[in-house]
């Protein structure tokens, strides 16, 4: 017990770094409603921006031979953490490109124990891939609408009944800004994701 | 105005930076991450720094050294592409490269860990106690 070691040791010098466990959620919806923030507003980190390949299957009316062609494309995809302790530290990933049909982000969510797909009630329809994705995939998920200046066009029953989800999965309306209402929105998602591991 | 500005970039604001003059192919010798149904790496992958590594950091060049030295602390395979502005899949194959030269340890999460509900509740707890605001900067530290 040497109270004069600092803290600040070389940490690669030490026998073997433990890192944390990582633990994914996946930030999802259409463009520009509110991903990034939301992940910027509880992330310890700035959202870092990366380039990700995504596979996209394309059902292109010019394809002669009538297969699915599956091109990839590069997109730029947001993410950031929060260092729960030095053990579990959680990851949050904004898909990216997700306003199109046919995306296949296997590449990014594979693993994840969550999504939170956020939602802009005056394009509704921008989310319909992204809650389509959880639900094939069997990703527990909430929905949350982003109320921009607090204000939201549709009731949640509205939208619950446009979106055609199951009473199974939670609908909300949080503040992408806020960071409490991020907090909030996620944790419905955990207690989802818990609640799985129970059945 | 009018000319010299670029069209703006249809796939949205999230400007990466300059894309590199060298194409990932180049700088992985031809190689690709497993992908496809060859299950790569996933991007919260973590990846540490060893002692021989940092040791042999001289001796690196170009990207290889940049990632032995950007993981002196744990990092995401996300985060070392971003921070070095290197595409995913060429992080995922150069850490196995450095991996198998003992440069590096890499580790990929346990999927059964992850979906445990020991691990799910500790980040709930964990979550729960983060405070509705960051509070005002620089005077409660």
């Amino acid at each position: 017990m040497t109270p004069t070691e600092p803290a600040a040791v070389p940490a690669a010098r030490s026998a073997a770094v433990r890192p944390p466990l990582p633990v994914k959620m996946v930030i999802s919806g259409g463009f520009g409603v509110g991903k990034t923030t939301t992940v910027g507003s509880i992330s310890e980190i700035e959202p870092l921006t990366t380039e990700a390949a995504i596979t996209e299957v394309a059902a292109g009316v010019d394809d002669l031979t009538h297969t699915p062609r599956k091109t990839t494309t590069t997109v730029a995809m947001d993410f950031g953490c929060l260092t729960i302790d030095p053990t579990l530290k959680l990851y949050l990933f904004g898909t990216p490109g997700q306003e199109r049909f046919g995306f296949m982000w296997d590449d990014i969510v594979e693993g994840a124990v969550g999504g939170l797909v956020i939602v802009d009630t005056r394009r509704l329809d921008d989310c319909y891939a992204a809650v389509d994705y959880f639900e094939h995939k069997g990703i527990p998920f909430a929905v949350a609408v982003n109320a921009f200046d607090g204000r939201v066009e549709h009731t949640l029953e509205e939208v619950r009944w446009a979106l055609d989800v199951t009473d199974g999965v939670p609908l909300l309306v949080f503040d992408a800004r806020e960071r409490g209402s991020v907090r909030d929105a996620l944790l419905v998602v955990l207690e989802l994701a818990l609640a799985r591991t129970q059945d | 105005m009018a000319d010299g500005t670029p069209p703006p970039d249809p796939s949205g604001p999230d400007a990466v930076g300059p894309a590199s003059a060298v194409r990932p192919f180049l700088v992985t010798a031809g190689r690709v991450a497993a992908g496809d149904d060859g299950r790569s790496m996933p991007v919260e992958t973590q990846v540490v720094a060893t002692a021989e590594g940092l040791d042999a950091l001289d001796l690196l060049a170009f990207e290889r050294h940049d990632i032995v030295a950007v993981c002196r602390l744990p990092q995401s395979l996300a985060e070392i592409a971003a921070r070095l502005r290197l595409h995913l899949n060429v992080v995922r194959v150069l850490a196995e490269d450095l991996r198998d030269a003992g440069q590096l340890t890499v580790h990929v999460p346990d999927s059964d860990l992850v979906h445990d509900a020991s691990v799910l509740r500790r980040v709930i707890e964990g979550l729960r106690a983060v405070p509705d605001s960051r509070g005002v900067p620089s005077d409660t530290d």
